[in-house]
């Protein structure tokens, strides 16, 4: 019996870490007995292109993608591919950005030139179900820029609470080299505190 | 991750981990093959254990020879595998078709990952006509644990057939991350013990190739019964509507399927060639309409009208050739639920049309240097851009097709570079014609179109890209590195000696990252007649990077930019880009080549720090 508890799709330029954060999402499935199945763009894509990762998290799990549509979450770990891919959430669906802003060459190139505020309004009128993380500030505090993905592993954590926090330690250990453990666990907390003062202001 | 785990344990691996780790159960000695996506993590993965286990497992100059090391291997009593994406198997299909008369002892297993999409393949080209082209028996896998369970069968199926056996995927099996559980390990099956025996494997004697084929159909007629006992082939559910699927497509209609709680027999086919006749028919035959739903092409729906059609049996077959399944691109959920005649889930947030973001060259990456020098050594000559095609060939160096470097006119198969330039100037092409080709492709099959050009006197620039590595598939070994990934001694092939004994009119060496001499050498050798080569040679940047870190990184003084972007127009560079009328630099990006100062009027870019 198929049951998927949750859809996750995480777009990144690559090389940002959204492959890396996917796996560490797929271990933490399969650390709190889980099932996960997660489908990636490798290859040629890896390098500074568009990335896109499809994670599902349930008790039995077939598919490597999903729909536009059907995603409880984005995570996004740059504003313009967030953007692209805003579709893929549901109605309820969460978006979580990284205020990361890298346009890409075209967009860059061209003149008037877009705006990172133009994303991010074009992000809000999309949905107001929308938390913009300063990634990267919170990243570099933890040790690492390049731990930007783990901040936003902690923010949706404190969005969907799939897992506990000790799973996800476990799973960061799996995930990642030894030498990124100790900023990468850091960025998760500090992501999943960010995202929870924001989300449940009252406590 | 550790892939040694003890039988039981569960860990989400990539269907490719997951292959990796079904070589280690099914006793696999030799694995050998030539880097490609979706393919090349089965050997990355398992070169980290070959010493310890005591394997071979080594990247093969093509996948040809990689092929043939494996047969060598395996009709000595080894249990073997090669792997590739699916254009190599083209590359290694003269031997493939040989083995199959001469069969194996050992268990072969041709491991080939197709790429519906396609995502990062030249073509959607179908192996699975190559298991109908060959004759050898085919299976292929759903998910990352049928990956893995599945390289057991195919080296048992191979022993107890002799013959080698295909193990097909495609990107959405070898690149889905899933939770396999470990079966246990075995000792790797070396060999060691071939006895003569020309009838069997000399192609020479006709009679001989005559009495092999015989042998190799009645092999074949085997398969489905030897293959029983494995349950490679299911049936799900129950209803009117039956449906035939295999691969990553079987999961979009099983799910589809069971979340709109439609009563429908599912038909899961694991073995692929020969079509398992007797099942098929045995689970059909109640059905009225049967729908085919597979990726790329309609190989099972036009396998199934002839067995159906054999059996006298009328029923109706749904797919491609009835528009009811795409035969471009991959598929997903949403195309099953139409092809049953269902919507897929609504869309409520509006998608927004945002530029694409194509892959471009890496910061500091060499080919931008050499990409550069050429095209300004093009105009020094006098020519326009439009006039001097670059005949381009597979590796990092094609996405200088993209804006801004916008210099590549073809990228076609491997080693194609030299040899299509040639054609050019052949046909009667009176502007000069360059070719640019990376040093693993030249190794692979450019070694011989070069041969050819040199020997037919052909007017024609040729740039080897050398960045010492196989970049674009990961970072692999080449033919000229001194130690393997898996620590294994290597004799060093020294590109520079190869080409000089093939005898060019000019051979220059140049260092990438020196543009002018660069620039100097291709505007000295544009027009010259002959087979002229250059080897721009510098690391790849990326690797560099991580092997030894990033000594110098540059920043952009806010106040001296005047947001002319000359940085970004000239290179292109991914850490570059525009805010608030300002050029800024990624700093962790930035791998310090320094060339967008050099482009920069106002000398704003500078080193950081």
């Amino acid at each position: 019996m198929i049951v998927v508890i949750v859809r996750i799709l995480i777009a990144s330029v690559g090389g940002q870490g959204g492959l890396t954060l996917a796996r560490t999402i797929a271990e933490a499935a399969v650390v709190s007995g889980l099932s996960a199945r997660t489908g990636e763009t490798l290859g040629m894509a890896q390098r500074y292109g568009s990335v896109v990762s499809y994670v599902q998290v349930g008790t039995e799990v077939y598919t490597p993608k999903f729909l536009p549509g059907e995603a409880d979450y984005l995570v996004g770990l740059e504003l313009v591919e967030a953007l692209r891919n805003i579709h893929y959430l549901k109605e309820s669906g969460v978006a979580l950005v990284a205020d990361e802003y890298r346009p890409p060459f075209t967009m860059s190139s061209e003149r008037p030139q877009s705006t990172r505020a133009e994303i991010l309004d074009a992000l809000k009128s999309s949905t107001s179900r929308l938390l913009v993380v300063p990634a990267r500030r919170l990243a570099v505090e933890a040790g690492s820029a390049r731990a930007l993905n783990m901040v936003m592993l902690g923010a949706l954590n404190a969005a969907s609470k799939l897992f506990k926090h000790s799973v996800v330690e476990e799973a960061i250990k799996r995930a990642l080299p030894p030498r990124a453990v100790e900023a990468s666990i850091k960025a998760y907390y500090s992501g999943f505190k960010y995202a929870e003062s924001l989300l449940e202001p009252s406590k | 991750m550790s892939l040694l785990g003890p039988p039981g344990t569960k860990l989400p691996l990539l269907g490719n981990e997951a292959i990796a780790r079904g070589v280690l159960e099914a006793g696999i000695y030799v694995v050998t093959g030539y880097p490609g996506t979706p393919s090349s993590e089965v050997i990355m993965t398992l070169q980290e254990y070959a010493r310890e286990l005591d394997m071979y497992v080594e990247w093969a100059v093509n996948e040809r020879v990689a092929l043939e090391v494996a047969i060598g291997a395996a009709i000595s009593g080894a249990r073997a595998m090669a792997t590739m994406k699916a254009p190599g198997l083209n590359v290694a299909s003269d031997p493939l078709l040989s083995a199959a008369y001469s069969g194996v002892d050992g268990g072969l297993v041709v491991y080939v990952a197709d790429d519906p999409g396609p995502h990062t393949t030249q073509t959607e080209q179908d192996s699975r006509w190559y298991a109908k082209l060959a004759k050898l028996p085919m299976i292929s896998p759903s998910t990352p644990q049928e990956a893995k369970d599945y390289v057991k069968v195919a080296v048992e199926l191979s022993e107890a057939l002799q013959l080698p056996v295909i193990l097909r995927t495609t990107t959405r099996v070898s690149h889905a991350v899933g939770d396999v559980v470990f079966g246990g390990i075995q000792r790797p099956k070396k060999g060691g013990v071939f006895k003569k025996a020309p009838e069997r494997f000399v192609r020479a004697g006709m009679d001989w190739n005559l009495a092999r084929h015989k042998w190799l159909n009645a092999q074949l007629a085997r398969v489905e019964e030897v293959a029983e006992r494995y349950g490679l082939n299911r049936v799900y559910g129950e209803g009117e509507l039956c449906i035939v699927s295999e691969g990553a497509a079987f999961n979009y209609i099983y799910e589809a399927v069971v979340e709109r709680g439609l009563g429908a027999k599912l038909v899961k086919l694991g073995l692929l060639y020969p079509l398992p006749r007797r099942f098929l028919l045995e689970n059909l035959k109640g059905c009225k309409r049967v729908l085919v739903f597979e990726e790329l092409d309609p190989y099972i729906e036009e396998g199934l009208k002839t067995i159906l059609y054999d059996a006298g049996l009328h029923v109706e077959v749904l797919g491609k050739s009835t528009g009811h399944v795409p035969l471009e691109g991959e598929l997903d959920k949403g195309v099953a639920l139409r092809a049953l005649g269902l919507e897929p889930p609504p869309q409520s947030l509006k998608a927004h049309s945002v530029p694409r973001r194509p892959p471009p060259l890496c910061p500091g990456c060499p080919h931008r240097f050499t990409f550069l020098a050429l095209k300004r050594a093009i105009s020094r000559r006098g020519y326009k851009l439009s006039e001097v095609p670059v005949i381009g060939d597979i590796g990092c160096y094609a996405l200088g097709v993209y804006q801004p470097i916008d210099m590549l006119w073809t990228e076609h198969s491997m080693g194609a570079s030299i040899s299509m330039a040639m054609g050019l100037k052949l046909a009667g092409f009176d502007k000069p014609v360059v070719a640019v080709i990376g040093d693993s492709t030249f190794y692979h099959a450019g070694l011989q179109s070069l041969i050819e050009a040199v020997n037919k006197r052909v007017d024609v620039l040729v740039v080897i890209m050398d960045n010492e590595v196989v970049a674009m598939t990961g970072h692999q070994s080449t033919p000229a590195w001194r130690t393997s990934e898996t620590g294994r001694e290597l004799k060093p092939v020294s590109l520079d000696e190869l080409v000089k004994a093939i005898g060019p009119s000019e051979l220059r060496v140049v260092d990438s990252y020196n543009l002018d001499e660069l620039e100097r050498a291709f505007t000295e050798l544009l027009d010259k007649p002959g087979v002229k080569v250059v080897v721009s040679r510098h690391p790849c940047a990326l690797l560099e990077a991580r092997l030894k870190g990033v000594k110098v990184r540059f920043k952009v003084e806010e106040e001296k930019c005047t947001g002319c972007r000359a940085c970004l127009l000239a290179t292109g560079c991914p850490a570059i880009y525009m805010e608030g009328g300002k050029a800024h630099i990624i700093l962790e990006d930035c791998n310090g080549c320094g060339l967008c100062a050099r482009f920069c009027p106002q000398k704003a870019i500078v080193v950081a720090g």
